[in-house]
Parts: C-alpha cells; sequence; structure tokens
C-alpha cells in the first residue's frame, strides 16, 4: 500500500516537473518559421546552387574533372586566330570559346569539390533554394551564352582552321623531309666525290712507280 | 498437406515490421515471430538503402572524392565520418596534421556528436510516446546545424575535412557561436533530465527492456554508447587516442543499472545524454586552446598517391567504432575502401537482445541502439 502511494506520488512529481518545462516553452519565444511567408536567411557561403560567372570561364575543364559524380559538361572550341576573346576580370587570357557548359543541378550532390580548383573563381555557389522543376530536364542549367548559330559558326571555323593547320604542317613536314632527302644526297655525293679523290691521290703513287 | 499442417505451430505468428515504420529509423524490416505479443524470433532484413559506398570509392579517380560519399554512410553524424577517413588516409601518407587543423576538427567533431545523441535521444522519447522532447532536441540540434552551415556551407553533408586539413576556414564569428551554444546548451541539458530521462513514465518503458549484459556484449563486438551502456569503460578517444584527443580531460560515463539491470535500454539511453556534457567540456577546452593563427590548408597534398600499402583506423564515431580499411596500389584510385560501420554490428545484437519481450519493447530496444540505417547498409 505504502509503495503503491510512493511510486504514485514519484509519477506525479515527475509529470508535474516535465508539465512546468513545457509551461517555459509554452511561453518563452516562437522557434517555429512561417516558412513561405518567413524565410530564414541563408548565411553567405551556403552551399544550394551553383551559379557559373560564363565571362570569367577559360573553359579550363578543371571543375568538370573534379566532380564525383560527372554532373559538369563542358565542351569547347579553341578560338581562331582571327578573334580575341580577351580576358577574363582575374586577368587570365580566354582561349576557348565554351560552346557547351551544362550543369545538371539534379544529379549535384552539392559537394563544393568543383569550386575550389577554379582557377579564375567563376563556378561558385549561391544561397538560392527555391528551384524546384515539374520536369527533370528543368534542372539541367546551360550557362554557355553563345546561340547555336554562333556555335555551328564557331565550330566550323575552328575545324577550318583546325585543317588549314594540319595542312600546313603536313607541307612543312614535306618541306622538311624533302631538305633532309636534299642534305642527305648532297652529302654523298659529297663523300663520293671526295672518295674519289681520295681514289685518284692513292692511286697516283702506284702511277709513279709503274 | 496434412503434413504441412502438423508442422506448424499453430499460436505463432509471422509479421513484417518495417521497412515504412515510423519507428525503424529508417528503412529496416524486421521479421518477427510471435506467440501473442512475445516476440520468439527477430530476423533484421537490411539492404533497403544500399548504395555500393565501398564500390564507388574504388572506382573514383581520386581519394579526395570519396569523402562526399562518406558523409552519406551515416547522415547524421557526417564529421565523424570524414575525419574517420582521412584519419585514415593521413596515415596511410603519413601526412602531419597543422595543430589548428587538429582543434578544428575535434570541435566539429564533438559538436556533432551532441548534434548525433540530440536526435538519437528524441527519436527514442519519439518512439515511446514522447513528442514534446524530440522538439525540444531539434530546437538544440538546428542551432548546431546553423554553426555548421556557417563554416561550411551545408546543413547535413558537410564535405569539410580535407586529407592533411580542411576545405577552409572557419567563419570569422565561428569561436562566439560555439562558445554562445555552450552557454546555452548547458541548463538544457537539465531540462531535458527533467522533461524525459527522470521522467516515470519513460523510465517505465525503458528500464529493465532489452537487457544486453556485458560479456555478451562485448562479445558480439559492441563499441560506443551500446557497450559503455552495460558498463564497460571503452572509449577509443581515451583508449586508443586519435587526433588530439590526449590533451582533453574528460570522462567516459558508463551505464550502472541505476533504474533496473545492467546494459538496460535507460541505460544506454542515459549515457548518450552524459557523453554530450562531456562534449561540452571537450568543446570548451578546444576553444580555449585553438591557435588563433593558421593555414587550415597548408598540408593538403596537391595529388594524392599513396604508396602500396594498408592501412585500417578506427575512431569513436557517435555510435561506436567506426573503421576504415583502405589499400592502396600506388595510383589515384583507392584499389579497396572497407567501412566498419557500428550500426551494422548492433543491428546484428537485436535478435540476441530482444527475445522474449514485447513487440511494444522491441521499438524501445531498436531505439535504445540508435542506428542510422544509412550506415548500416552503406
Ligand atoms: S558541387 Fe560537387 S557534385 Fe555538384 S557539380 Fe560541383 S563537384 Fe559536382
Ligand atoms: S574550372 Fe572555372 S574556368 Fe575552368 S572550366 Fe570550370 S568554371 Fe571554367
Amino acid at each position: 500500500m505504502l509503495n503503491t502511494v510512493k511510486e504514485g506520488w514519484t509519477t506525479f512529481k515527475s509529470i508535474f516537473t516535465g508539465m512546468g518545462v513545457t509551461m517555459r516553452h509554452l511561453f518563452g519565444p516562437s522557434v517555429t518559421l512561417q516558412y513561405p511567408d518567413e524565410k530564414m536567411e541563408l548565411p553567405k557561403g551556403a552551399r544550394a546552387k551553383l551559379y557559373v560567372n560564363i565571362d570569367d570561364c577559360i573553359g579550363c575543364n578543371l571543375c568538370a574533372r573534379a566532380c564525383p559524380v560527372n554532373c559538369i559538361d563542358i565542351e569547347t572550341v579553341a578560338a581562331t586566330s582571327d578573334v580575341d576573346l580577351g580576358k577574363t576580370s582575374t586577368g587570365n587570357p580566354k582561349r576557348f570559346w565554351l560552346t557547351r557548359f551544362n550543369i545538371d543541378m539534379a544529379k549535384c550532390m552539392y559537394c563544393d569539390l568543383c569550386v575550389y580548383p577554379c582557377p579564375t573563381d567563376c563556378i561558385y555557389m549561391v544561397p538560392e533554394y527555391e528551384y524546384s522543376e515539374f520536369d527533370r530536364s528543368g534542372l539541367v542549367y546551360h550557362f554557355s551564352n553563345l546561340k547555336p548559330e554562333m556555335v555551328a559558326e564557331v565550330k566550323e571555323k575552328a575545324e577550318k582552321e583546325a585543317a588549314e593547320k594540319k595542312r600546313q604542317k603536313e607541307e612543312m613536314m614535306r618541306k622538311k623531309a624533302e631538305e633532309k632527302k636534299r642534305k642527305e644526297l648532297e652529302k654523298q655525293k659529297l663523300e663520293a666525290n671526295k672518295s674519289i679523290k681520295e681514289d685518284d691521290s692513292s692511286s697516283k703513287p702506284e702511277n709513279n712507280d709503274s | 498437406m496434412v503434413e504441412i499442417l502438423d508442422n506448424i505451430d499453430q499460436r505463432e505468428m509471422v509479421i513484417n515490421m518495417g521497412p515504412q515504420h515510423p519507428s525503424t529509423h529508417g528503412v529496416l524490416r524486421l521479421e518477427l515471430v510471435l506467440d501473442g505479443e512475445i516476440i520468439k524470433k527477430v530476423t533484421p532484413n537490411i539492404g533497403y538503402l544500399h548504395r555500393c559506398f565501398e564500390k564507388y570509392a574504388e572506382q573514383m579517380d581520386d581519394y579526395s572524392k570519396v569523402i562526399p560519399y562518406t558523409d552519406r554512410m551515416d547522415y547524421v553524424s557526417a564529421i565523424n565520418q570524414e575525419h574517420g577517413y582521412v584519419l585514415a588516409m593521413e596515415r596511410l601518407l603519413e601526412i602531419d596534421v597543422p595543430e589548428r587543423v587538429e582543434y578544428i576538427r575535434v570541435i566539429m567533431a564533438e559538436l556533432q556528436r551532441i548534434a548525433s545523441h540530440l536526435l538519437g535521444i528524441g527519436a527514442f522519447g519519439l518512439d515511446l510516446g514522447a513528442f514534446t522532447p524530440f522538439l525540444y532536441c531539434f530546437t538544440e540540434r538546428e542551432k548546431i546545424l546553423d554553426i555548421f552551415e556557417r563554416t561550411t556551407g551545408a546543413r547535413l553533408l558537410y564535405n569539410y575535412m580535407a586529407v592533411g586539413g580542411l576545405m577552409k576556414d572557419v567563419h570569422p564569428e565561428f569561436k562566439t557561436d560555439t562558445a554562445d551554444f555552450l552557454k546555452t546548451f548547458r541548463p538544457k541539458i537539465k531540462e531535458l533530465n527533467d522533461l524525459l530521462s527522470y521522467n516515470d513514465i519513460f523510465i517505465k518503458r525503458t528500464a529493465n527492456i532489452g537487457v544486453l549484459p556485458k560479456q555478451v556484449a562485448i562479445n558480439y563486438g559492441a563499441s560506443g554508447p551500446v557497450l559503455r551502456g552495460s558498463g564497460v569503460q571503452w572509449d577509443l578517444r581515451k583508449n586508443d587516442p586519435y587526433s588530439i584527443y590526449e590533451k582533453f580531460d574528460f570522462e567516459i560515463p558508463v551505464g550502472m543499472g541505476e533504474m533496473g539491470t545492467l546494459g538496460d535500454c535507460w541505460d544506454r539511453y542515459i549515457v548518450r545524454v552524459r557523453e554530450m556534457e562531456q562534449s561540452l567540456r571537450i568543446i570548451e577546452q578546444a576553444l580555449d586552446g585553438l591557435p588563433e593563427e593558421g593555414d587550415v590548408t597548408e598540408a593538403v597534398p596537391k595529388r594524392i598517391r599513396p604508396k602500396n600499402g594498408s592501412i585500417y583506423t578506427r575512431s569513436e564515431s557517435p555510435r561506436g567504432e567506426l573503421g576504415y580499411y583502405i589499400e592502396s596500389n600506388n595510383s589515384a584510385s583507392p584499389y579497396r575502401v572497407k567501412a566498419r560501420a557500428p550500426s551494422f554490428v548492433h543491428l546484428g545484437m537485436l535478435p540476441a537482445i530482444s527475445k522474449g519481450s514485447l513487440i511494444a519493447d522491441l521499438v524501445a530496444i531498436v531505439g535504445s541502439i540508435d542506428i542510422v540505417l544509412g550506415e548500416v547498409d552503406r
């Protein structure tokens, strides 16, 4: 009997202690944010969405190689000699047209590994998190600002130039080879002449003997 | 037909608990053989969250690319997972880590330990019907996550540690933020004790339930709070110190069977609560010792290409002994990475400790071993 009363008392007490705690919280400040109306301020450097400042990108592909899930897809075309793409704001010369720069945010795991290797600091995370889509393809972000016609044009030009260069190179190679051949021939001739002369000089004493 | 009927024990019933069950802490399926409400046999079925961590790690072309994947093993204590991995890599590469890095790592790891225990405790209470403590635990955990977010940029999966250092330095107000948190958190532990730990209903639901005797715990290879709950003083931070843990003064709380039998659910629970206090002590000391200046990326190697060889390193994660076995064949990608996950081991003990208990108590037992299914399945 006494035990039951005692037990009842401890239960009662512990419940009331708990109630006291909840009471204190009830009159304390609320910690809940009413989300769509109120929003939490994300700190600087929060990793929520990738952004590429394409004007500063030199197309070095380092970010794509650092990504563990291969969600960065870059295609570059070498700029032809008649155009100057200028420099980035950090002073690095740009040598490539960025014909494709896609980031698949559906695949991205927000690890930040692509951000560190960038030589011009042009790929970074921005604190923006409301970008859900109805279709998965909407999460592939296209950062290249070249128009399709432009892409075709630069590709064609680059191909032409590459072909031209290749031709020139071949020409040069051929010329070099010819030159080499000529030199070789001359050398041989020279050597032949020499040996003839030597023959002559060595045969002279014989003649004298006779 | 007759034969089959003869073999059936008609008082037995097989039911599935999970995979979508609110109190299995993830996607776990428990196959229960019941006699009325008494459990005769439990078979845990795992693998619903298997993501091939080990195989993934082997096909990465860089050792540092594995770190974000270790985060995803035990997503509740990501920093501790990273810590284990970078420790192993540093031993394999024989890198000396700057002191400032070690201090920051310890502070981060202990903050994460508190966050993880808060979640474990809150969810444990929730399993037993105590809804309020869960919310209060989460409010506190939120503050820790805020500190993490300001430093690393992420709230859950940080990818903050790098082999030989850290990805970046802490944010400028890190020290004051953490000190503020310590100040406000101390009284909250007392509040939690009032609300949950010494609540009579809670004690009635956890004391003498799921008793794990000392010897059984050791035989099963238990570690962390589960082992300490059974009264074994074993903490890798003390017994096999890594990083700079030998510099700090802290105690190892163990279960003492205060409310019932040694090694019951309450003991395992209270060990976690007391461990949070010890973590606070460690953080306090680490904040005092944290060197002001220093480059946290100075010892990070440009290219990681360890020599032929292998290493096993263990560290104390909030759930127990987390080990990484890494084998290298002198290339840029690991030849083999194996993780020894404490949750996996602890789940294996479930059949042994839940035999003969009620279904309602099984919920308490699963909650008290505090498993994370991401780590069990990997
Ligand atoms: S954040 Fe990580 S996963 Fe996302 S694009 Fe960068 S490297 Fe790839
Ligand atoms: S690393 Fe930077 S500069 Fe290089 S391709 Fe990526 S975004 Fe462009």
